[in-house]
């Protein structure tokens, strides 16, 4: 195949070409409640060709070979379409041309498990979940993907990289008369099959936190000093400061260039935050990103000063700095953009029990439920939470969903625990999916948050 | 597709063949400048079969290898998927104005014109950084079944949107339109970014407590996210809707009627069949308050027993995964007050331009909580400023029962939604000021 995509690049009238072909296997197997609602297990494919021609720079997706011609055309007149309306400048940054064969690091390799032992598994984990008291219904999957990418380009990259990703992950939904409380629950990784196995303690944890909140209260709306678990930290760090860090999403608004600059104080002291999608076993792992350029890790901030972003070779001549390897598409169907993998905020010297006396009066926030940023402004929800006293945690508390501005929270991180933990799924949206977003940290303590309640 | 068809027939009691072919093409200005242009061209089949009340499928690229489709389709039977449906017979699908020829013809210099159209149109007026994005599409679908069905269409439309950019932020006051041909943003729609951005200015800080919310259609989507969910027959069927045993009574405002409308003129998104080939038809699920119809897909009608609504869509990446029951133009019904009458009608309140968050939260049960970004801070009737850091939070249940109008006016602020703004008294508003 890297041939034959040779051969594809050499009939372009570009500056700069690259083409990604991509076969996408995924094996899904779903229950809503005991029934079995789908098994699916399928493979498609495409290509994603890009265009350098003068300064402007374009992307074309398609599903058939036999259009990659058109898609070249049509990429090359985006470029020029760019060019003629002064649009951007696009230039790419060097990097080395590579020859490269990755296979994934699998502890258990999951294409060779047969369909009905995944049924089985994720039935067993399901009933887990539905034996326990007051829940209702759940929804669960089984989600296998593998992506076997093929990339070259016009300067002699040429790379065969295969990912793997597995999960069983849902919803568990406990009621009680017209009450209803949901909470998320998800094993797996990039790792293989073995992070599927034996993990029959969160299923029944998940199942008693949501059982736990139909006795619990609401949360008061106001503004609390809180101390986010690792979950919680994780899902601060990727919304709310790494979408921030992707240097796509500033490039072209010169203000927040001028906040953003390296070196700007941001943050307190006690803040430290790294992208590293080189640390083995982990969600986030891989090794040359959509690009072609092999992912690095990248020390995005120390002691609450700037000191890295993440970057495509086109932003990282942008801002004259370095390319990092974050260039990452979902799969065959999109173009590759700036993405995080793994992220997570550095942990401290502190015990987690020495940050509640810190914390005196206000809220103990664990697990995420989802957030969204925009710019500098992020929310994101948490699955539950309790009220802390005096140092002392409480009664537990629902429906916590906090705002805040990046900046203004950076700067309100008093302390980061000595523990530390990666979120096992992903799924951030930024246009496309990303599955690999993996992220996390140790327990944090930040004052002055908005919390929305209901 | 009569081919493949015919070969899935030999392993199946039932089959259908769907087939999309997609185009999109997009370009994006940022701070005056082409930043991004992009196109895709897409096309899959997507075959399901039914054997012994068994559901199996499978999905493909392309047909250059049939008889893997069908043995894959048949491999998944052994999920033991049950599917308690016949799949729709032949019928003459509506005829809809859903695509102009036109839209064929359009390349990147149009949309770069219509997007410099904008910005030359705002220059000089706000003071902030204008960004602008334009976008045409063209989607083919064909449903073939056993039961002799052999429906198709073409849909599709173009759309222009412009932001302008609070000085330091990415929040922004926006407008988007769409249409069934090539179109520019009305000067009236460019007055009110203007006039909008201008009183949101200033930064304040908002108090805390219940007050007068005014939901915007760019941030409604907090709001229908929780009655969709309540809505669908999934819901209903797994005991997760609220709205259980309730058909008939009045469970919101009677000022609110919230329709499914895949017919609806003049919208780019309407559809004459959905995804399983079923005919799509005016459905209001919420009337004058009253609950009166849940919408479903063929799966859902079958095991609750009830008419198929023609509710069947298969999502953005239509040939993997199966039919769900979904929404294809959904909205609210118009109301009888101005924008201006419902600003002035709010003593201390907030306009919630757009909302973070709307996708999290205990979203069966009905709870919101999400970041204004931004919301307008309102006091004696005047917009006063630009609220910082304030969140917006409730119970759709609870909230929409105390609608104090309707706008008169649809806004499309996606291309599968036309809403009205709505303003709600007593919402939980989370602000700063002490």
């Amino acid at each position: 195949m890297r041939e034959r995509l040779g051969q594809m690049l050499s009939k372009v009238s570009a500056d700069f070409a690259d083409i990604r072909y991509e076969i996408r296997r995924q094996t899904v197997v779903s229950f809503g409640g005991r029934e079995i609602k789908q098994v699916n297990a399928g493979s498609t494919d495409g290509f994603v060709v890009r265009a350098r021609r003068g300064t402007g720079f374009s992307s074309a997706v398609v599903s058939r070979e036999e259009d990659v011609p058109r898609a070249f055309a049509l990429a090359v007149e985006g470029a020029d379409t760019m060019m003629g309306s002064g649009g951007r400048k696009v230039a790419l940054a060097p990097v080395p041309v590579v020859e490269d064969e990755v296979e994934p690091e699998l502890n258990g390799d999951p294409r060779l498990i047969p369909v009905s032992d995944k049924i089985a598994a994720t039935r067993a984990y399901n009933e887990i979940l539905l034996g326990q008291k007051e829940i209702a219904t759940t929804s669960i999957s089984y989600s296998e993907v593998c992506r076997e990418k093929f990339y070259a380009n016009t300067e002699g990259s040429s790379i065969h990289e295969t990912l793997v990703t597995v999960a069983i992950s849902g919803e568990v939904v406990a009621k009680r008369g017209g009450l209803l409380q949901n909470v998320r629950v998800a094993v797996g990784g990039a790792n293989g099959w073995e992070s599927l196995v034996g993990r029959e303690d969160v299923f029944l944890e998940r199942a008693g936190i949501a059982g736990r909140l139909l006795d619990a209260e609401p949360v008061r709306s106001g503004t609390y000093d809180v101390i986010l678990n690792p979950s919680m930290a994780g899902v601060f760090t990727h919304e709310a400061f790494g979408h921030f860090s992707e240097a796509d999403i500033i490039e072209d608004n010169p203000s927040m260039r001028a906040k953003m600059a390296l070196g700007a104080k941001l943050g307190s002291d006690a803040v430290g935050m790294v992208a590293d999608s080189t640390l083995p076993g982990q969600l986030g792992r891989y090794v040359y990103d959509d690009e072609g350029v092999a992912v690095r890790r990248v020390q995005l901030m120390k002691n609450g000063v700037l000191t890295g972003r993440l970057h495509s070779r086109a932003t990282a001549a942008s801002f004259g700095e370095l390319p990092t390897g974050h260039c990452v598409a979902e799969d065959y169907r999109y173009e590759p953009i700036v993405r995080m993998g793994t992220i997570f905020i550095e942990p401290g010297e502190d015990s987690v029990e020495s940050l509640f006396p810190r914390l005196g009066n206000g809220l103990y926030i664990l697990d995420a439920k989802g957030g969204q940023t925009s710019g500098e402004n992020f929310t994101f929800g948490a699955q539950y939470g309790f009220l802390v006293e005096g140092g002392s945690v409480g009664s537990m508390v629902r429906d916590i969903n906090i705002m805040g501005n990046l900046f203004s929270t950076l700067s309100n991180i008093s302390g980061t625990a000595s523990d530390f933990r990666l979120s096992e799924r992903g799924g951030c949206g930024k246009g496309q999916t990303n599955i690999k977003s993996n992220y996390g940290g140790p327990h944090v303590l930040i004052s002055g948050m908005v919390v929305g309640g209901v | 597709m009569e081919k493949l068809l015919e070969m899935a027939m030999d392993a199946a009691d039932q089959a259908e063949v769907f087939f999309r072919a997609q185009n999109i093409t997009r370009l994006t200005m940022r701070n005056g400048s082409v930043t991004e242009t992009s196109t895709s061209m897409t096309s899959g089949y997507s075959l399901r079969i039914i054997r012994d009340g068994i559901l199996g499928s499978a999905c493909t690229r392309n047909l250059a290898d049939r008889r893997d489709l069908v043995s894959n389709a048949v491999v998944s039977l052994e999920g033991g998927v049950e599917a308690g449906y016949r799949l729709p017979g032949p019928h003459d699908p509506a005829s809809l104005d859903t695509f102009h020829p036109s839209i064929d013809g359009l390349g990147y210099t149009d949309l770069a014109e219509v997007c410099r159209s904008v910005l030359d149109s705002l220059k000089g007026r706000v003071a902030g950084q204008v960004d602008c994005s334009g976008g045409f599409e063209k989607k083919t679908t064909r449903v073939v079944n056993s039961n002799s069905l052999d429906v198709s269409s073409t849909a599709g439309g173009f759309y222009v949107g412009a932001q302008v950019l609070f000085p330091a932020t990415e929040t922004s006051i926006g407008q988007v339109r769409y249409s069934l041909d090539k179109c520019g943003l009305p000067s009236e729609r460019l007055d009110e970014i203007v006039e909008l951005y201008s009183r949101g200015l200033e930064e304040v800080e908002a108090p805390t407590g219940r007050m007068k919310v005014l939901f915007h259609p760019h941030a409604m989507n907090t709001l229908t996210w929780r009655l969709r969910s309540a809505l669908s027959a999934r819901s209903v069927y797994f005991g997760t809707s609220p709205l259980i045993g309730r058909k008939g009574e009045r469970v919101l405002s009677d000022r609110i009627t919230f329709v499914e409308d895949p017919h609806a003129a003049g919208a780019i998104g309407t559809t004459p069949f959905d995804d399983e080939g079923v005919p799509t038809r005016k459905l209001p699920l919420i009337r004058d308050g009253v609950f009166e119809s849940l919408y479903t897909n063929l799966d859902y009608a079958a095991r609750l027993g009830i008419e198929p609504t023609g509710s069947g869509f298969r999502g953005e990446d239509a040939i993997e995964g199966l039919p769900a029951a979904g929404l294809a133009q959904e909205g609210f019904e118009p109301g009888d007050m101005t924008f201006d009458e419902m600003v002035s009608s709010m003593d201390e309140g907030v306009i919630l331009m757009g909302a973070l968050g709307a996708h999290s939260g205990n979203i069966i049960n009905g709870d919101f909580s999400v970041g204004m970004n931004p919301g307008l801070l309102v006091r004696n009737g005047r917009i006063v400023g630009r609220v910082r850091d304030g969140m917006v939070a409730g119970n759709v249940w609870d909230v929409m029962q105390r609608v104090i109008g309707v706008e008169d006016r649809i806004h499309d602020p996606s291309s599968w939604a036309r809403y009205p703004c709505v303003l709600l008294d007593g919402v939980n508003v989370s602000g700063t000021k002490a």
